[in-house]
């Protein structure tokens, strides 16, 4: 069994038209942007859809890449990295309804944190997304945890249509899968 | 000392002009690079010492496209510090270039203008 007709009914049926799943580091990123991009410009969006779409695609890539707890090591050039892996899923729904799936390993003990950053998005408005991602780019990063005080999460928040929706399923030992969906 | 750096675009990085001695720098494109801070590491260097100086005028022309929630943070800690500067008869004036559709980074600037207490800050949409 090849198993490709199953796959293919699958991207199908879920109107999936872009997935990557492994590691994540910035040539990489950069020619899945470059993709993604062109995929864009085919459906012919208001510049501001678009962006909007891009942008969440990027800073959900920054958060795998930074907070993802799982690691593959790379040997590229003659240079050798560690780099996060994770999975990404974009979604068109009948050409005007855009959604972004994430997932990657998290450690149990960082869950609370994006657990409550989330909830709290979830909570404001546009203006007040606005407002509060002005006032967080101002902040000194206080939390050393955080390589980016949370800003990434709350432009994503600000791109969405609706709430930032999210899961964290046990995974083995002393980590989750976390899930995020956004629609745009 | 004659100061040039230029830097070509890339897939996430922005075109880089920086002239020392006429006191002007330029970003152009888009920034989404993972190791932004990296990138932004020797323009912030150059702006530090020129902003120490006896300068008289400063013009940054930012026509990017777009940019990531890091280098937001970044653009947004050079232009505070461009600020602090823009006193005592020293000239600094900011070109916020844009297009009328890119809704982002127009909003973006209006964020960053009303932080802004002493320098030039010009939105220019095209």
């Amino acid at each position: 069994m090849i198993k490709m007709l199953d796959a293919y009914n699958m991207v199908k049926d879920e109107n999936i038209i872009l997935i990557y799943s492994g590691p994540i580091w910035n040539d990489g990123m950069q020619g899945i942007a470059e993709n993604l991009k062109k995929r864009l410009e085919f459906d012919e969006l208001p510049l501001s859809a678009s962006q909007s779409v891009f942008s969440v695609f990027v800073e959900q890539m920054n958060n795998i890449l930074m907070y993802s707890a799982e690691k593959q090591h790379l040997h590229l050039k003659e240079k050798e990295f560690d780099v996060s892996k994770g999975m990404l899923i974009i979604g068109v729904i009948e050409g005007k309804s855009y959604f972004i799936r994430s997932g990657n390993l998290v450690k149990n003990s960082g869950i609370e944190l994006i657990k409550s950053r989330i909830d709290h998005l979830n909570t404001l408005d546009k203006q007040q997304l606005r407002k509060f991602y002005k006032e967080q780019i101002r902040a000194e990063n206080t939390n050393p945890e955080s390589k980016g005080a949370g800003i990434g999460l709350i432009e994503i928040a600000r791109r969405a249509t609706g709430k930032i929706e999210y899961e964290f399923t046990p995974y083995k030992g002393d980590f989750s899968f976390f899930s995020m969906l956004v629609y745009i | 000392m004659a100061f040039i750096l230029e830097r070509q675009r890339t897939g996430s990085t922005p075109y880089v002009f920086i002239d020392g001695d006429k006191g002007y720098i330029k970003l152009e494109g888009e920034s989404f690079h993972e190791n932004v801070v990296e990138f932004f590491k020797d323009i912030n260097a150059w702006l530090d010492s020129f902003l120490a100086s006896e300068f008289t005028e400063l013009t940054f022309d930012c026509a990017m496209e777009y940019f990531n929630s890091s280098t937001a943070k970044l653009l947004f800690n050079m232009l505070l510090n461009m600020d602090d500067y823009a006193i005592d008869g020293k000239k600094v004036v900011v070109n916020w270039i844009t297009t009328v559709d890119n809704d982002i980074i127009i909003e973006c600037g209006e964020d960053f203008e009303e932080e802004l207490n002493n320098l030039e800050f010009n939105m220019i949409i095209q």
